[in-house]
């Protein structure tokens, strides 16, 4: 597999929410708006990276017996970092994050990177993997917080759009549905839809 | 060396383990002054709210210092007095942890402003209570009593407020909270009081 693809294919073909169906838990939960949507992205994509990176390296030193518990502690420990750094110097994003934050350690694309990729590559592609899939993951996380932002509250990163272009005062009206969890879920869905629409191969039979 | 050795695996984990606390008390002990900031900041951001000012977290300082005067009860508690009132404390626990707010009453002890916040209440639900809708209602209740949640509170009632649907373990830890503060700060409130206070007193007894 060539280096360049270990990013674009998380993109599409590999997608880590609409194709392997990872990390779905977070991305109903965090895409209400799209401030926390975009730092929870970069969150995780830090974190993914980060840890394929460690575990990468100690790949040949862990003991197989007791590999899930190592990853797990690196994966916490660069969560912490993470939750740590955004009290210092984001404090209203950590707030609004509170416990979503700490799930990241349970986020499947994770786990499901160190296992799949970094346990049996070298260091580079592992780095590259992870950042891929951290921004395969971004990519839906995005457009999710994009839409239900927009739609369901007027606003772009709190910017009162709905409003500056005077939508309201011709009677439109924000969808309440779209700030809760299951409109988030349906939409979802329908990237999915429009995802395994365009890319046959991706059908099951 | 062999990896599925038990000395292996101790020695691996014993080491992995120390590095990472090294790490995470390194950067945790950094961090730890400009956190500490930004919560001092918050509660100032939450001070001032109750009074109805709006304030960043960059501009909070200076407003604070402009609105808000600190005063201490005989037992070194601490309250806030404002132009017309005073504001107390809350300190309780919720479902999941503390919950912490503010009072701003007037003089006639009457409500302007409350404010309340939690540490890991359920989103949604217990988690209500930091939201602007939740406080709102509290205002123009009275404090001559210590003011009961209730599912259906009766809405002429100054001493009781709608409790949180789904939320019930957090609105009585919200309503106990009210009434520890009640009977710790409820006398300062009298004190501050224009109007006769013996007459409040009987009044609150009822």
């Amino acid at each position: 597999m060539k280096k360049l693809d270990l990013i674009k294919l998380p993109f599409n073909k590999q997608n880590p929410i609409t194709v392997q169906v990872l990390g779905v838990c977070s991305c109903l939960a965090v895409t209400a708006q799209l401030k926390p949507a975009v730092v929870m992205a970069l969150s995780v994509t830090v974190v993914v990276a980060l840890a394929n990176l460690i575990i990468s390296l100690l790949r040949k030193t862990i003991p197989p017996r007791i590999r899930i518990i190592v990853q797990l502690v690196v994966v916490s420990m660069l969560v912490v970092l993470v939750d740590q750094v955004l009290k210092a110097y984001m404090y209203d994003v950590s707030k609004q994050l509170s416990v979503f934050v700490g799930l990241i350690i349970t986020n499947c694309i994770v786990m499901g990177r160190l296992e799949a990729f970094a346990m049996s590559n070298p260091p580079l592609p592992s780095l590259l993997d992870g950042i891929g899939n951290g921004l395969g993951y971004s990519v839906v996380l995005v457009t999710l917080g994009f839409v239900r932002e927009l739609l369901g509250s007027g606003t772009l990163w709190g910017y009162p759009v709905m409003e500056k272009i005077g939508l309201f005062k011709i009677g439109y009206e924000n969808n309440g549905l779209m700030i809760m969890p299951p409109m988030a879920l349906i939409l979802v869905g329908i990237i999915i839809w429009i995802h395994r629409t365009r890319n046959k191969d991706l059908q099951e039979q | 060396m062999n990896k599925f050795s038990n000395r292996y695996i101790f020695i691996y984990s014993a080491v992995l383990v120390a590095v990472v606390a090294v790490v995470l008390t390194v950067v945790s002990m950094s961090l730890q002054p400009l956190q500490e900031r930004n919560r001092q900041a918050e509660t100032k951001q939450m001070i001032l709210k109750t009074i109805g000012v709006e304030a960043t977290r960059d501009n909070a300082d200076e407003l604070y210092g402009e609105y808000v005067t600190e005063e201490e009860l005989g037992d070194g508690s601490r309250y806030y007095t404002f132009e017309g009132g005073c504001i107390i404390p809350l300190q309780g626990n919720g479902l999941w942890g503390p919950i912490w707010g503010y009072l701003a009453m007037d003089e006639t002890k009457t409500i302007v402003g409350a404010v309340f916040d939690h540490k890991g209440e359920t989103p949604g639900l217990g988690g209500e209570i930091a939201s602007d809708k939740f406080a709102s209602r509290f205002v123009g209740k009275s404090w001559l009593k210590p003011i009961v949640l209730k599912k259906n509170a009766d809405k002429n009632s100054q001493y009781e407020v709608d409790a949180i649907s789904g939320g019930t373990m957090t609105s009585n830890g919200v309503t106990a909270m009210l009434a520890k503060a009640h009977e710790k700060y409820g006398m300062l409130a009298v004190a501050a009081s224009s109007t006769d206070k013996t007459a409040e007193r009987k009044e609150a007894e009822k």
